[in-house]
């Protein structure tokens, strides 16, 4: 159970006057040249104290560096930085950084981690015993003080990172991805700590690929190509795009789409066209359009000539990765959409036939597995058929990595029954193992060889014929964008990069059966879309997926997914099924003091009911109509010494999303349990 | 200061942790220091020689018994073989034919000439067994009164510092200072690197840090773990192969810790270079332990090595260490025969501190 004890942090000192005017953070003209690459090309952005600031953007874009040049960790080619009214080396004791790679040392303990930040900052024991104790305290780690590092789960060390960076109180936080391969339950834990640190006039600049993440940022930057392509609130986005989107949800979905994107004029637009993009989920579309009524017209028009009809149609504001992926296309950096070239015949099965017993490509009955005596996966009964995406979602450590283990035949189950492919017995068959694809969390592929010796060496242990080989390794080439720099060390591509080599060696043998462990994780937004796009393209032609996957927003693409909570399913069923079996209702409430709202909310609710985002909080109540109005009196109550009342400026329902839905999952059967 | 020690617990602690490590830095010096100890030695004893006498005197037989009286030869059966057979076959190192007159030429006071045939394929053992024929034969003249015109020089010959040869004396203060010089430079280099491989190097250049209190405090941990090293094999050497002071340790006793703070700036240099784990191991093998072994006067005097490659062996710490240690061990002459040796020592190390130091001076991420 997640508990936030209530935060009581002594205010950072604050040099008398100056500062709280000019910004923290002054960028002007920043540019890095590594030999002939130029990775950040003259950007400027100024942060204030206390604020949230977002910078988001692909792979490659130029965040890491911005971050290492603002750490005083790297020297800037040009331009002018300034921290705290200083150069950023002369500002580092004011700077907390968290790199990439989680900065701590693994083979320390908790204690031993935090008293060498505090060592190296010079901070003196009597303080730093007092702030261990507050920041474990408020990151929930304080009975795991002589745990070693290496032994906590991702979400875990990440906060353990953010505690060893906190500890010398510096001004600024620098956080760069922080919550890359951490599930969405430590992640809304991890921002509540930031949104609680920013109130305290901590200043934060983060990176993130969760464009559900960065909403909850102040303003937010989008980098691409080592340029800032627009900054501002979400709303200032939102408005910039001047799109809106609408739902679409239909019984013949690919079809659907098809006739959609065709009515879509080619790039670039003078002006908007009435459609403007389509993309598919798991069991809808979402169309963006420059005006919901005439959207809605010309999409019931276009749908009406070809015999169409959706079942319903709901208007809906634009997302962030909507004005990501929006902005990036209109740079051309929309990587690009090829099928995979087949040799085999494609299977006629297809999720729009009738079910049949033999259209099972996985099955289990009560999967057992455990170790030692701690039971990692209990009772899992799942069922996938071919051409069907099945989402598995859960927190680290909930048992989905073990499940697809077993089903590849990877760990042996210790109770319950497999069938793969119509199979129950002997799985380790080498006849069945090809007709499987696996990408595994890990990385799968061999740092010290090139991409293209690594492609050749999947070919062959997947036994490619070798008359095809030359054909499907250039088509992974050239969905990684890797063409003519095929000869490149592996270990030299960035994370997202190598995630889509390693999706292509996995799958070029055209498996039936595909499992996929967490493949888009660390991959950028739009790539990711391209990773959805091929999969779903896997997914028509007959191929079964089981996918896992941390951003719950890609987990509306899968036609059918289970959650696991410690090692069970706790609840299973389409995206929308999921959504709407969640008792009570999300409400969106703005008030002046955002902070201060939800630390009053808090002493009522369970913690996990309350969030923030940005200006706005979240709250997820069961009975809303009776729990509104004690709500509005507790906060009509409160008043800040100084007089300041708390003003209430809009309470309304918004739809659940499929991270609400999860977090509730998860925070209720861990409650009855 | 305080960063400092920061620095040198957090590196400790580490250490402390990885129980392979720990085990390593103990372990593998013990092993090294009883392979070395125990199986190294130059002096060959009990070299097969085969006799073919075809005299078969009284006198003949006395000449043979002088030959296998000390435990230098040992007979090797000739099995009606020609001598040259016995050679060839490689069951002794060397054959002495003695002719059928050689009691009669020497009765007769004729020279008589005895064949001597080496086997020269181990150089220095030929040598060796060459001039043992040649002093016993010597002797065996003198003794048998044989000689008729007395020596008028005589060289009164006193081994000093070992008297009694052992070879242990040799070896072992040399393996000591091989040890000292892997050891602690393989577990400093190691440290180092990692540091950069998992990307917390970053979090060290993002606090204020300086590339010298970084250096220093690494140098600091890890010449407490070098120093704990030299305890136990020291003491092991003591008790397993009889080292004792000869003289005033405090040259050894000042000279161990600034030869251990050496290898480890040597390791903390192949740290900063190295770009992996592996590149650093392979480094301090190649390196380190290819010059401490063959360029230091572990084994081979240093004024053997030729030109150009003895001109390496002055750059070597390990060479002037080794003179150290065999001092306070073997010689014990004290100060006379080490101050320069010490010094080198303390020139070395700075320079390699610093070559370490400049490499990371700039305290920021490579482009």
């Amino acid at each position: 159970m997640v508990h936030h004890p209530e935060v009581e942090v002594t205010p950072f000192s604050l040099p008398a006057g100056s500062m709280r005017l000019a910004p923290v953070i002054q960028v002007a003209g920043l540019q890095k040249r590594y030999g002939a690459l130029t990775a950040v090309k003259g950007i400027d952005f100024t942060v204030q104290r206390g604020e949230i600031f977002g910078l988001i953007g692909p792979d490659g874009a130029g965040k890491t560096t911005t971050f290492q040049i603002l750490a005083g960790v790297m020297e800037a080619s040009a331009g002018s930085v300034q921290v705290l009214g200083r150069p950023p080396r002369q500002a580092r004791l004011g700077i907390g950084y968290l790199t990439q790679q989680f900065s701590l040392y693994l083979d320390l303990s908790l204690n031993e981690n935090i008293r060498y930040s505090a060592g190296l900052r010079e901070v003196p024991l009597d303080r730093l015993m007092e702030r261990r104790d507050r920041y474990l305290k408020l990151m929930n780690l304080d009975q795991f003080g002589d745990r070693l590092a290496g032994q906590l789960s991702g979400g875990m060390k990440q906060k353990l990172a953010l505690c060893c960076a906190l500890i010398a109180q510096p001004e600024i936080l620098l956080l760069d991805e922080p919550t890359t391969g951490v599930d969405p339950v430590s992640r809304r834990d991890f921002w509540d700590v930031l949104a609680a640190l920013a109130n305290q006039g901590v200043t934060i600049v983060v990176a993130t690929p969760y464009l559900d993440e960065a909403e909850r940022c102040n303003r937010i930057a989008l980098m691409y190509n080592g340029e800032i392509q627009q900054m501002g609130t979400l709303q200032d986005l939102r408005i910039g795009l001047g799109l809106h989107r609408l739902e679409v949800r239909t019984n013949d979905l690919a079809t659907t789409e098809q006739v959609l994107l065709d009515a879509i004029p080619p790039l670039p637009h003078e002006t908007p066209p009435p459609l403007v993009d389509v993309q598919s989920f798991g069991d809808r579309l979402d169309i963006l359009v420059p005006d919901h009524a005439t959207g809605e017209a010309t999409v019931r028009q276009v749908l009406q000539q070809q015999h169409l009809h959706p079942s319903q149609i709901d208007y809906a504001e634009a997302t962030l990765e909507n004005v990501f992926v929006t902005r990036l296309r209109q740079q051309g950096a929309d990587p690009p959409f090829i099928p995979l070239p087949r040799s085999l015949p494609r299977t006629s099965r297809s999720l729009a036939q009738p079910r049949g017993s033999n259209d099972l490509a996985i099955q289990t009955r009560q999967l057992y597995k455990t170790f030692g005596n701690f039971r990692a996966v209990k009772d899992v009964t799942l069922e996938v058929r071919y051409g069907e995406i099945y989402g598995l979602l859960g927190a680290n450590g909930a048992g989905k990595t073990t499940t697809i283990k077993m089903l590849c035949g990877l760990l042996p189950a210790s109770g319950g029954e497999i069938s793969l492919a119509g199979r129950s017995q002997n799985l380790r068959n080498p006849d069945l193992r090809r007709q499987i694809g696996y990408m595994s969390q890990k990385f799968t592929l061999y740092d010290d060889l090139s991409v293209v010796q690594n492609l050749e060496f999947y070919c062959g242990v997947y036994r490619v014929p070798r008359a095809q080989r030359r054909e499907k390794i250039d088509w992974v080439l050239t969905i990684c964008g890797l063409t003519g720099q095929e000869d490149m060390l592996t270990g030299r591509l960035p994370g997202g990069w190598k995630q889509r080599v390693a999706f292509g060696a996995s799958v070029m043998h055209e498996p039936e059966i595909l499992f996929l462990d967490e493949p888009t994780s660390g991959v950028d937004p739009l790539a990711r879309r391209q990773f959805w796009r091929l999969i779903e393209d896997f997914a028509r032609r007959g191929t079964a997926i089981l996918i896992t996957t941390h951003y719950l927003e890609e987990a509306e693409h899968c036609n059918n997914m289970g959650f696991m909570v410690a090692g069970e399913v706790v609840a299973k069923g389409t995206p929308s099924a999921i959504k709407a079996a969640q008792p009570g209702k999300l409400i969106e409430m703005i008030t002046n003091m955002p902070q201060v709202t939800s630390d009053l909310l808090k002493t009522v609710l369970d913690p996990w009911r309350v969030s923030i985002f940005g200006d706005r909080l979240h709250l997820v109540l069961d009975h809303p109509d009776s729990d509104i109005p004690c709500i509005q009196d507790l906060l009509q109550e409160y008043h800040k010494p100084d007089g300041t009342i708390l003003e209430l400026h809009s309470v309304r329902a918004i739809p659940f999303s499929l991270e609400d839905a999860f977090i509730g999952i998860v925070q209720r059967s861990e409650q009855t349990t | 200061m305080k960063r400092i020690i920061a620095q040198a617990v957090k590196e400790l602690s580490q250490f402390r942790r990885d129980r392979l490590t720990v085990a390593l830095a103990f372990v593998l010096p013990l092993l090294t220091l009883l392979i070395f100890g125990y199986a190294i030695r130059l002096e060959a004893k009990n070299i097969p020689i085969a006799v073919q006498d075809f005299s078969n005197t009284p006198l003949s037989r006395r000449y043979t018994e002088r030959l296998f009286a000390t435990n230098q030869f040992q007979a090797a059966p000739l099995l009606g073989g020609s001598a040259q057979s016995v050679l060839d076959r490689g069951r002794a190192r060397a054959a002495i034919v003695i002719p059928p007159d050689f009691a009669d030429c020497i009765q007769r006071q004729e020279p008589s000439a005895v064949q001597v045939a080496i086997d020269a394929t181990d150089v220095n053992n030929a040598r060796v067994t060459k001039s043992y024929i040649e002093a016993t034969t010597r002797f065996f003249l003198r003794i048998s009164g044989l000689q008729s015109v007395p020596q008028r020089l005589q060289a009164r010959i006193r081994i000093w510092f070992n008297p009694g040869r052992q070879e242990s004396l040799y070896i072992v203060p040399g393996t000591c200072a091989v040890v000292l010089w892997i050891y602690p430079s393989l577990l400093a280099a190691l440290a180092m690197v990692r540091e950069k491989e998992q990307g917390t190097i970053v979090q060290v250049y993002a606090s204020s840090l300086s590339a010298l209190e970084l250096i220093l405090g690494k140098a600091l941990a890890f010449l407490v773990v070098g120093l704990s090293e030299a305890v136990v094999i020291i003491t092991v050497s003591v008790v397993l192969f009889q080292l004792r002071f000869a003289g005033d340790p405090t040259p050894f006793l000042l000279g161990t810790p600034i030869y251990i703070l050496a290898a480890v700036m040597f390791g903390l240099m192949l740290g900063t270079k190295a770009a992996n784990q592996t590149a650093a191991v392979q480094g301090v093998a190649l390196v380190g332990f290819l010059t401490t072994l063959l360029l230091s006067g572990f084994i081979y005097p240093v004024s053997n090595i030729p030109f150009p490659l003895s001109l390496i062996s002055n750059v070597i710490p390990a060479r002037y260490y080794i003179l150290i240690i065999r001092d306070a061990f073997v010689r014990g002459t004290g100060w006379t025969g080490v101050w320069f040796s010490l010094t080198m020592i303390v020139v070395l190390g700075s320079v390699l501190f610093n070559v370490a130091r400049r490499s990371l001076s700039r305290m920021q991420v490579s482009d």
